[in-house]
């Protein structure tokens, strides 16, 4: 209960929300605008995070590289994604997809020199060893900032408190930059394929390149949160990047009604909430049950939530219910 | 060189064992208008389907302005200057009527992520583009629809609009399936018109589809008849009355669906 | 020599395993257009309701089958009328459907957690009784799961070809509208589809259990990357492909562990080759092995 009057939860729970945004941002460009249904988005999420860290912990490569590296090998999954199914009906996509991120993170899994496998032990520094973190360059740009803000602000701001405050300028320049290309011409031709390929192909377009396009750009976005989740969680652990997190991420387009990106921030918000608050349902009649199960009942309530949701308001909190009945 | 914009030879396709298209051959002079009609099945979508690039054909070799294009994709072919409507007009529904004009603009710097660096091109084209599309809805009559949902507009009018749409993207040669059907005598006469108009101002060369000969009689400079997916009867319009072959392809359908 | 026919037949075994659930995968979207992604959770549900009734309930293995395959069917219906008919009714797009059907997936896994827990468990049977085949090892268990599987196999075959109802099915699936004025009583089609897929997702659960020696709650999810290939390979909503697709990737997966064959690749990444089995047939033949390319017009 305790855990819950303190403001650094509610810190917690806010960087994460803006990490899930980040990542849903991604699949906002696939399917809100392009109509594509990625399910595997967060094998993205799984590419850029590790690359990244295998990246500084075992070849010393400078942070920002190594981050650069991570967002340009989600690009590339994305882009091997796309190549091999974009040119197929839409299920084939949404099929290879989620099989996609299930073999990114099996190969995480069973690649134990490489990343650690099911231990996640690519972040433990031996003991004794001076063996770098992937997280030090970032920690000393995050001390900078809370050593200049505190004593303009206040004791709150601290490191959690500035690595929220980056994870949520991220957000807001991404959603600047996706509104942006929403109003492009290229974001009309990608709405139009959403109802019918004949159409825009008939007047010049090469629909697969459209296509091809959204999904490398929605799975740099989904590269981007790869690297927040890696520095936010500072070890990675291949049950991390469960299909599970592709779905948070479809839940929280859904509230946020999947054709705007307005109502995104703050559906990623309410889904915070969600996840993070039913960890702390630990009064009864929750108590009677131990914290393994609870965390069984946490994903049925999702699960719960997707379908409800779904059935009952499938545009979302604020989506348009015209555009999606239209006939 | 001569004045052929379009040459089909021979051109033949399979689909699970029916050949919906057996052996056409035809050709299309530059700012002609040329009409294939037939009775259904007669394999005259499948042409177009074959022209534009939307299906490959099992053999054969279709030319337009002297190069081989049929093993091109369909934008491709768009690319070259070949613009189709549909049979029974698709608009993209949950686009306004304004937006689905605009798809049809061509090299439009907005389309790619380069052009997304640079506003001022995206936007003067945009622009430019937006000011054409009004002019044409103005043309067709529609320009009052222009913010709404395209998925409001009555048949009749997703006809116009999708005519006006591939006028957008500055067609060398259009290709229209079916665009009198099912459309009201008043909106027959001012397509007629808008075509007229297109042909002796534009030079623009038309390739049409139409189930009977009747409507486009006085349109056309020449007529292709197909039945069965061939060529059955070529020539100039009062000629194909007199064509026995012509004769007996109609009066069988007609004895079949009577 | 001993090792390929070793590996020939663990791969028949395992292939008659995702046949059978590929099929049911397969017939599910062929009528109702639905990928249904809570399908590996259907596997692991027959599995632990079959453990539950023969532990707790003293059943003999056999009753437990059949009555684990019941609930799968039970459970296949009862989400039909709560959920799949409704979302019908409703015109729901391909999106809803994913997404629900994901729903299912997490309340299906977490309620079979939340009563087993994660601790894999195992069917009382004589699982070290093997014999000797060419110099291979063939555990008995293995032969009862190919054998039940054949048998299995054929039924469904013959019920889709010879009933009414096996024909009603291919004809909706092939024209649904066509169908539907013909006067085929859509209805016991669709039942009949979902009770077919739930008792062979059940079935093969139980299979795969046996064959395994032990499981746990995440069985199913474990195998549907597998299974989703067998049904892509074999054209998606085709039946029969589906069958053979599962065929051909367990027997793929299998000897691409052999040593002989370029020293062979470690078992653990079996579920990696039948990912790239599954991009190089979308590659190279999108409609799946037996496809026809027929478009419409």
């Amino acid at each position: 209960m305790t855990a819950i009057m303190q403001p650094g939860f509610w810190v917690f729970i806010l960087t994460m929300a803006g990490i899930y945004g980040i990542f849903s941002l991604g699949l906002q460009v696939q399917y809100g605008v392009g109509g594509i249904l990625n399910f595997g988005h967060v094998g993205m999420m799984a590419l850029s995070s590790y690359t990244m860290a295998i990246l500084v912990i075992s070849h010393g490569i400078n942070f920002w590289i190594a981050a650069a590296s991570g967002v340009a090998v989600a690009a590339l999954g994305g882009a091997f994604l796309g190549l091999t199914t974009l040119r197929l009906r839409g299920d084939y996509f949404s099929i290879v997809s989620i099989a996609f991120s299930e073999i990114v993170r099996y190969v995480i899994y069973n690649s134990d020199n490489l990343t650690g496998g099911v231990q996640g032990s690519l972040a433990i520094p031996v003991i004794g060893d001076n063996y770098p973190s992937y997280t030090d360059t970032w920690d000393s740009l995050v001390n900078h900032i809370r050593d200049f803000l505190q004593p303009r602000l206040g004791d709150y701001v601290d490191r959690d408190f500035v690595m929220g405050v980056l994870v949520w300028i991220t957000l807001a320049i991404l959603l600047l930059l996706v509104s942006r290309i929403e109003k492009t011409s290229w974001a009309r031709v990608l709405r139009a394929t959403r109802e019918d390929d004949d159409v825009p192909a008939a007047l010049g377009k090469n629909v697969f390149r459209f296509r091809l396009q959204a999904v490398i750009i929605g799975s740099i976005i989904g590269g981007i949160a790869g690297i927040y989740w890696g520095l936010e969680s500072t070890l990675l652990s291949p049950d991390d990047f469960l299909t599970l997190v592709t779905f948070y991420g479809w839940m929280i387009l859904i509230l946020g009604g999947a054709t705007k990106v307005k109502g995104l921030p703050i559906a990623a918000i309410f889904f915070g909430f969600l996840y993070g608050g039913t960890r702390f349902f630990t009064f009864w009649p929750f108590s009677i049950i131990d914290s393994s199960q609870r965390a069984y009942i946490r994903i049925m309530i999702i699960g719960f939530a997707l379908i409800v949701l779904m059935m009952r308001r499938p545009q979302g909190i604020f989506g348009k219910r015209q555009e999606m009945v239209l006939e | 060189m001569n004045n052929l914009l379009l040459e089909v030879n021979d051109v033949a396709v399979t689909f699970g064992g029916v050949r919906a298209v057996n052996g056409a051959t035809l050709d299309v002079a530059v700012g002609s208008v040329t009409s294939v009609i037939g009775p259904n099945g007669a394999g005259k979508t499948t042409l177009f389907n074959l022209i534009s690039g939307a299906i490959k054909p099992t053999s054969g070799r279709i030319l337009f302005e002297g190069l081989e294009i049929q093993n091109l994709p369909p934008h491709k072919i768009a690319e070259r200057g070949i613009i189709r409507t549909f049979q029974g007009a698709k608009v993209i529904k949950r686009l306004s009527v304004l937006e689905n004009l605009m798809l049809g603009g061509q090299n439009n710097p907005g389309d790619n992520l380069i052009g997304f660096f640079s506003p001022r091109t995206r936007k003067a084209y945009e622009d430019q583009a937006r000011d054409r599309a009004m002019e044409l809805l103005q043309q067709i009559g529609i320009e009052r629809f222009a913010q709404d949902y395209a998925g409001i507009l009555s048949g009749g009018q997703r006809k116009l609009l999708d005519l006006a749409r591939a006028l957008m993207a500055n067609p060398t040669m259009l290709l229209l399936d079916e665009p009198f059907a099912g459309v009201n005598p008043t909106l027959v006469e001012k397509l007629l018109e808008v075509l007229d108009a297109l042909r002796t101002k534009h030079h623009l060369t038309f390739l049409l589809i139409e189930h009977d000969l009747e409507t486009v009689m006085n349109i056309s400079d020449r007529v292709i008849v197909m039945a069965e997916g061939r060529v059955i009867a070529d020539g100039q319009p009062n000629s194909i009355y007199q064509n026995q072959a012509v004769v007996d392809a109609y009066l069988g359908t007609r004895k079949q669906s009577s | 020599m001993a090792e390929f026919v070793q590996l020939l037949f663990n791969g028949l075994v395992e292939g008659s395993i995702f046949g059978i659930a590929a099929l049911g995968i397969s017939l599910v979207y062929s009528v109702l257009h639905l990928v249904n992604f809570a399908a590996g959770d259907f596997l692991t549900l027959g599995a632990f309701a079959a453990f539950f009734f023969v532990t707790s309930l003293h059943m003999p293995f056999i009753v437990a089958v059949v009555l684990s395959m019941i609930l799968g069917v039970v459970v296949s219906l009862i989400l039909e009328f709560l959920l799949w008919q409704k979302l019908r009714k409703s015109g729901a797009g391909m999106l809803a459907l994913f997404l629900v059907a994901t729903g299912v997936a997490f309340i299906l896994r977490q309620t079979i957690s939340l009563v087993f827990g994660s601790n894999s468990r195992k069917f009382d049977l004589d699982q070290l009784t093997t014999y000797e085949f060419l110099g291979a090892q063939i555990a008995k268990t293995q032969l009862i799961v190919l054998c039940c599987a054949s048998v299995a196999i054929t039924a469904i075959a013959l019920y889709i070809k010879k009933s009414t109802t096996g024909k009603n099915m291919r004809a909706y699936a092939d024209n649904s509208s066509l169908a539907a004025v013909s006067g085929i009583n859509v209805d016991r089609v669709i039942l009949a589809t979902w009770s077919i897929s739930g008792a062979f997702g059940a079935l093969a659960g139980v299979f795969q259990g046996t064959v395994q020696g032990q499981f746990t709650n995440g069985m199913g999810l474990d195998l549907l990357l597998s299974i989703l290939a067998a049904v892509v390979l074999g054209t998606i909503g085709d039946a029969y492909g589906a069958l053979i697709g599962g065929f051909v990737l367990g027997v793929v997966m299998e000897l691409s562990t052999w040593d002989a064959l370029f020293g062979g690749i470690p078992s653990t990444y079996k579920p990696v080759v039948a990912f790239a089995v599954l991009v190089i047939v979308l590659l190279f033949k999108p409609e799946g092995i037996f496809g026809v390319k027929a478009r419409k017009i």
